[in-house]
């Protein structure tokens, strides 16, 4: 059983060292590089502790001859030169390296290297064993996250060298677990670091290295040591912070929603401002015909269109009666009496001109209701009526009269002629064919016109015709089949001249087609066309 | 008046006072903190670079002795404390015959500085060590034939033995001072 023991524990220790081997092989190849790559001189030396110092160089394998062929001595100052027993290791990439290794080296004292190969000499180098120190790196590094965030304490076991303690530099470098670029802190003499101002909630990689700091022993950056991994603390949320985050944000809420409340109108005033319609101004247009314009023309008594002020901005208009000849024969036109005149007094004048003068207007719908006889006699009496009644207040008043009752005769032979008689004077006003025409009744109208105006002046005629008819009698129905309208007229700006008083008497239409143009509209009603054919 | 009369016989106390010497100095405190001596190396570094990259003046007119540098530490480590107290100081004395020499040898004058810094610090050496209660010790006169030195020819070797021996033995015996030692335990 013991021997069975034995041979276990034997095992075991092998192994053991076999491993510690491996471990201090690979450790040795590490330095090797990390040597290759710092040290630029032949042969490259380090010491590793006070008892373990190590030259090497290399070689291709090509041009590499046998160890024996190679020499190693060495001299310290004032000493006798030594030699160095050589070994030889295979490298990688088809090199090969020579390797001394020297126990018991002594240091603060000059050394001087030589290496032969077949007493040529092929290395030469002046060194102080002290200052080309490569540690191992620290061991036992631990990495732990301290009560605060954002904070990692890292400690490590200082390598064990006598008397270099309070000489040693070391290296922490900190990245994140996902970025290459991290913190690099240095602290010296020390075995512990805590690492400030990292991100809380992250993982990170922690590695620390040494070095000699170079006053009394110097040497290179040993290897990095194996990470160590560490997450921060997250972010603690700080109670009262929070707490007085939620009260001022409740406090503005509230404050900004009372100005809101108490400016209300104002607000909704500026956001959702209210769109002018046109609605006031038009009634019912919207609401009853639904924006059908010609409907609500239509059925409306047209409110603000057939308002002359509309278009004047005048004074209110004056009452106009408009009398028209009516001849006895069922052919003739017979315009009908507005009901209220007040209302459309420069329709009426349109319409009496084209009743005097007997002008046909292909216009069924009036030409229907002109055919109605029993109409036509109410008409008539309905005009005396107003003659024998309305004759003093009609001449006291301050309103004009026009006569137009020249054309007597309203037979078919001249409607032709006053076709052509009416045609171009369609385009003047209602007032030139009172003084174009020379008929008598006109003439004497016409005379009391230009005394009227001559007593007005030169001023313009513009607000009330205010001329008399003075011949009451010219006035007087000369018979059933004759119909006087007396054309009451307003809001004429005429400028009448003493120069062209006399002389443009045929030219006094001043004002334009005004009355004619302006009401389109108007017109279908009172047009009155004679139809030749009856 | 009166003033100047007290101030006058207080200066006159002290000086009599110092005259006399009366009494041991009080001890000193031990200087443990080795950035004392890191300065000191980092200024005899200093000179030794300058002497590199001197060309005419600055040769040593004769031969010095100065002590041996090397430290095997094995060897160190068995040595007690009092061999090792002797020979620090042996060889800080041997060092400022050797740079009291090259002072008056050098002619060039950036140099001058140099020494007697260097002089200066091997002075605060010898006083460190007092504070720590290290004995003093002078070697003989007769320092030719002490065992570890050697003779020394040129301004640089005498130079980088200045400061091998500082950043050495010199270290090392402070380092393991007892008082400092006590200190720390």
């Amino acid at each position: 059983m013991t021997c069975f023991h034995l041979s276990r524990l034997l095992a075991l220790y092998v192994t053991f060292c076999a491993t510690r081997d491996v471990q201090g092989a690979r450790g040795f190849e590490k330095k090797v590089s990390l040597m290759l790559k710092e040290e630029p001189e032949n042969p490259k030396c380090f010491v590793e502790s006070r008892k373990d110092f190590t030259c090497f160089w290399e070689e291709d394998e090509e041009r590499a001859g046998s160890v024996d062929q190679y020499s190693f001595t060495y001299t310290y100052q004032n000493e006798n030169s030594s030699s160095c027993p050589l070994r030889a290791l295979p490298a990688a990439g088809g090199k090969r390296l020579f390797v001394c290794h020297l126990n018991r080296p002594q240091m603060f004292v000059q050394m001087d290297v030589r290496v032969h190969r077949e007493e040529t000499l092929i290395h030469s180098r002046s060194l102080l064993i002290e200052l080309v120190f490569l540690l191992n790196p620290p061991a036992n590094v631990t990495v732990s996250s301290m009560g605060q965030k954002g904070q990692l304490n890292v400690s490590w076991v200082a390598p064990p060298l006598k008397y270099m303690d309070d000489s040693m530099m070391y290296e922490v470098s900190s990245n994140t677990a996902d970025s290459h670029v991290g913190k690099v802190a240095r602290v010296r003499a020390s075995s512990e670091l805590i690492l400030r101002g990292l991100q809380p909630s992250t993982k990170y990689k922690v590695q620390v290295r040494v070095k000699l700091d170079g006053v009394s022993y110097n040497g290179y950056w040993s290897a990095w040591s194996d990470p160590v991994f560490m997450e921060t603390l997250p972010a603690e949320l700080n109670l009262l912070m929070v707490s007085l985050t939620l009260i001022s944000s409740f406090i503005l809420i509230a404050v900004s929603l009372a100005m809101l409340l108490s400016q209300r109108r104002f607000v909704i005033k500026k956001i959702w401002p209210v769109i002018p319609t046109p609605e006031s101004k038009f009634q019912g247009l919207f609401s009853i015909y639904g924006g059908d314009f010609k409907e609500w023309l239509g059925q409306t008594d047209g409110g603000i269109w057939l308002t002359p002020e509309y278009f004047y901005s005048a004074e209110c208009p004056s009452p106009l009666e408009v009398l028209s000849e009516l001849s006895p024969g069922p052919a003739l036109p017979f315009p009908p009496l507005p009901p209220k005149a007040s209302r459309a007094p420069t329709a009426g004048i349109k319409e009496d001109k084209d009743a005097m003068n007997g002008v046909d207007e292909s216009d069924p719908a009036l030409t229907e209701r002109w055919r109605a006889t029993p109409h036509d006699h109410w008409l008539m009496d309905r005009l005396r009526a107003l003659h024998q009644n309305q004759e003093s207040s009609l001449l006291e008043s301050q309103d004009a009269y026009v006569t137009l009752s020249c054309n007597n005769h309203g037979e078919e032979g001249h409607p032709d002629d006053a076709l052509e008689e009416a045609s171009p004077l369609e385009e003047a006003s209602p007032l030139e064919v009172l003084f174009a025409s020379g008929k008598t009744a006109l003439c004497e109208s016409h005379s009391d016109l230009g005394s009227a105006l001559r007593s007005s002046g030169s001023g313009g005629l513009s607000s009330q015709c205010s001329f008399e008819y003075p011949n009451h009698r010219a006035w007087r129905p000369k018979g059933p089949g004759y119909t006087y309208m007396a054309v009451a007229d307003s809001g004429v700006s005429m400028d009448y001249s003493p120069m062209s008083r006399g002389d443009d008497i045929g030219n006094v239409i001043i004002y334009a087609n005004e009355y004619k143009n302006e009401i389109p509209g108007l017109r279908r009603p009172f047009l009155s066309r004679q139809h030749p054919d009856g | 008046m009166s003033y100047l009369f007290l101030a006058g016989l207080l200066a006159l106390l002290l000086m009599v006072l110092e005259w006399t010497q009366p009494g041991l100095a009080t001890p000193l405190r031990p200087i443990c903190d080795l950035r004392v001596l890191n300065h000191f190396i980092k200024e005899a570094q200093d000179a030794e670079v300058a002497m590199k990259s001197c060309r005419e003046g600055c040769s040593l007119s004769e031969s010095v002795t100065v002590p041996q540098t090397s430290v095997d530490f094995d060897v160190w480590e068995k040595t007690n404390g009092l061999e090792q107290a002797q020979e620090v100081q042996s060889g800080l004395w041997l060092l400022q015959q050797a740079l009291s020499l090259l002072r008056t040898s050098v002619t060039n004058t950036a140099l001058h500085s140099h020494i007697d810094n260097s002089i200066r610090n091997l002075l605060s050496i010898n006083a460190v060590l007092r504070s720590l209660n290290i004995q003093e010790y002078t070697p003989p006169t007769s320092a030719a034939g002490l065992e570890g030195t050697w003779r020394a020819s040129s301004a640089t070797d005498l130079l980088q033995v200045h400061v091998n021996f500082l950043r050495g033995k010199v270290r090392l015996l402070l380092l393991d001072a007892q008082a400092c030692q006590q200190d720390v335990s």
